[in-house]
């Protein structure tokens, strides 16, 4: 132990003593760290907002819809869906919706002409929907049990719809939805993974029920289900046999959060190609050491020589050395994450992009500087180790 | 140019019979060193038979290419002979391999170069710890010998001074700190005053001679015959051989 303390003592002084050589030494692995740091976080960074936002909005929404096998109408889930759907254990929450055909949406009688054109998608949804998509109201209140006990006409809207219809928060405002007058109840936030709630009407079960289906019973033709995180692609496979055992129809499923995953995935051929650059900056720095090394252990062959009268063996003096390379390795290393995180700072703020560092870059790149200025070092580490001390000093 | 033998001088064999049987520091029993191979055979060293005695002030005079620095090399146990044995402290080291003749030669040797090579990055304190590094001593402990062994060659004042900022005379008093601060038993000096003034040669040639001592032998390689005369014992040397070796009677 004392001996590595000697030994470490001696290289730092060593290296200290020779500062500029020192520093020249640490260019090479600090530029190759610096540019694999700085080439991995700025393809990152530059899907960064998109990584955040996966991460934000979860990566577990899966979405089960109902599908007609041979072009039948109107396919439906089961009646018990949600309890078939709570059987897959990796689920955690589910919300049952029905999707109403061919309901004209207007703000008010009058202006029937101008909305009749687009249509509007009315659901049915049940209580639980807000907290599956894990979105709020922007105001206002989401419909509840008292709405679908009454059968109230009672009605939420999206927030793309409630811009459109210049809805004011917290406004007295009626809707209608095929000519029967609803209630505006709350505008429902911005739902990301289902765009297309931002411009739909949400009414309860009952009330579709009631007020637009002939048929006796109303069933849902889409679910949303909330699974444990990292099960989606089981979880998403079990509910599609959990859901349709014994049923007519034909149900699909889709994880919500893929496409934006697979958008948010960083250019990987970029990378590479930056990364084997800095790989390769890496090794040049690492020859770069070899050879001033290679250099110096001449230069330093008299101190080398007297070490080895004064009783240093031959295995401390490749330790020293070798110790030196290391140091030149584990500086240089940290060094170069810093000015690969300022990099990635600077870039990523110069483009707008959201400063994305992974936390294992930091430490490979440290590690990486390490083991090639250690490779690097080997050489003149034995050759010094080597030399004989009557041939250094010289005797007179 | 042959040295020989000082005849003005007393002289008397060493070791006379009827003393008790003293161990020697260092012996050389028919060591030869030879360098190459085949016709380009080159006998640095022919049979030679040398005893170092404890209290012993040896100079080993004799021209270039008389065998002298080969000698210091071995008689340091920096190289190894190519026949006959080497025995330092009653330990033969020529069956040694060159980690512990390194560790013998740390333990029991003293040495002093032509040209002082002290490491130019570190002031002279760290100069003589170089010395008692990887030997179990803590920082201080180096320190305080460090700095007691260079106030024994005079030079208390210039702990923190590098070799660029000292005399040649003083670089030499530190290399002659750094190789006492061991307390060698065995003090090897090559052509110690070589690179020095008259005036700096005498004081280092002063301070060698007071570092003599019962338990102590100082050897000194020369071809400098005032320097030579200094010793109390002379051992001359020629092509490879002792061709005399004489003790003045103190």
């Amino acid at each position: 132990m004392k001996t590595f303390k000697d030994l470490l003592m001696v290289s730092l002084t060593g290296l200290f003593a020779r500062k500029v050589r020192t520093l020249l030494l640490l260019l090479g692995p600090m530029i190759g760290v610096a540019a694999i740091i700085a080439a991995v976080g700025l393809t990152d960074s530059a899907k960064g907002d998109l990584k955040a936002k996966v991460n934000k909005l979860g990566t577990n929404l899966i979405e089960v819809s109902a599908s007609s096998a041979f072009g039948g109408q109107d396919p439906t889930l089961p009646e018990d869906v949600l309890d078939r759907a709570r059987s897959v254990v990796t689920v955690k929450s589910v919300a049952k919706v029905h999707e109403l055909a061919n309901i004209v949406v207007t703000p008010y009688n009058e202006a029937k002409d101008k909305y009749e054109a687009v249509p509007i998608p009315v659901l049915a949804s049940d209580v639980l929907l807000p907290s599956v998509l894990e979105v709020n109201l922007i105001s206002g209140r989401w419909l509840n049990d008292f709405d679908e006990q009454a059968t109230s006409r009672s009605a939420v809207i999206g927030i793309g719809l409630a811009r459109q219809f210049n809805y004011l928060p917290g406004e007295t405002r009626t809707i209608e939805l095929g000519n029967i007058r609803y209630g505006v109840v709350g505008v429902l936030s911005e739902v990301e993974l289902e765009p297309a709630f931002d411009n739909a009407v949400f009414i309860t079960f009952s009330a579709a029920k009631a007020d637009f289906v002939d048929t006796d019973k109303i069933l849902a033709n889409k679910i949303y289900v909330r699974s444990q995180v990292g099960a989606e692609k089981d979880t998403s496979e079990a509910l599609k046999v959990a859901v349709n055992l014994g049923g007519p129809d034909e149900v699909t499923t889709d994880i919500k959060s893929e496409a934006l995953q697979l958008a948010a995935q960083s250019d990987q051929q970029i990378k590479l190609i930056v990364v084997s650059m800095g790989i390769l900056a890496s090794i040049v720095g690492g020859v770069g050491i070899a050879n001033v090394m290679s250099i110096s252990v001449i230069q330093r062959s008299a101190e080398i020589g007297i070490r080895r009268a004064l009783g240093h063996t031959r295995s401390i003096i490749a330790s020293q050395f070798l110790l030196e390379s290391l140091f030149i390795g584990l500086l240089g290393g940290i060094c170069g994450v810093l000015l690969g995180i300022v990099s990635i700072f600077l870039g990523a703020t110069i483009a707008g992009w959201v400063f994305v560092l992974a936390p294992w870059l930091p430490p490979a790149g440290i590690l990486l500087a390490m083991v090639i200025s250690v490779i690097a070092g080997l050489y003149p580490s034995v050759r010094a180790a080597k030399l004989e001390p009557l041939e250094t000093l010289r005797l007179g | 140019m042959l040295h020989e033998p000082d005849t003005d001088a007393d002289v008397s064999q060493q070791q006379p019979a009827n003393e008790p049987y003293v161990e020697p520091l260092l012996e050389l029993k028919e060591v030869s060193r030879v360098y190459g191979s085949g016709d380009a055979k080159v006998y640095a060293l022919r049979d030679v038979s040398l005893r170092i005695m404890p209290g012993d002030f040896v100079s080993i005079v004799g021209p270039s290419g008389s065998g002298k620095s080969t000698m210091l090399g071995l008689l340091g146990c920096l190289d190894i002979p190519t026949s006959g044995t080497i025995i330092v402290g009653g330990k033969t080291v020529t069956g040694l391999d060159d980690a512990d003749r390194t560790e013998v030669r740390g333990r029991t040797i003293g040495f002093v170069f032509q040209q002082f090579h002290l490491i130019p990055h570190l002031d002279a304190t760290g100069n003589v710890e170089t010395a008692l590094l990887y030997r179990g001593l803590s920082k201080s402990e180096r320190r305080r010998r460090a700095i007691e062994s260079l106030d024994k060659v005079g030079l208390g004042h210039r702990h923190e001074h590098r070799p660029v900022q000292m005399s040649g005379g003083e670089q030499q008093r530190v290399a002659l700190a750094r190789a006492l601060v061991t307390e060698p038993k065995i003090l090897l000096a090559d052509e110690p005053t070589g690179a020095l003034d008259s005036q700096n040669a005498e004081n280092v040639m002063e301070l060698l001679t007071n570092l003599q001592s019962p338990e102590r032998a100082v050897v000194l390689v020369t071809h400098a015959l005032e320097v030579a005369d200094a010793a109390f014992r002379k051992v001359s040397m020629r092509d490879g051989r002792i061709v005399s070796d004489m003790t003045r009677v103190r």
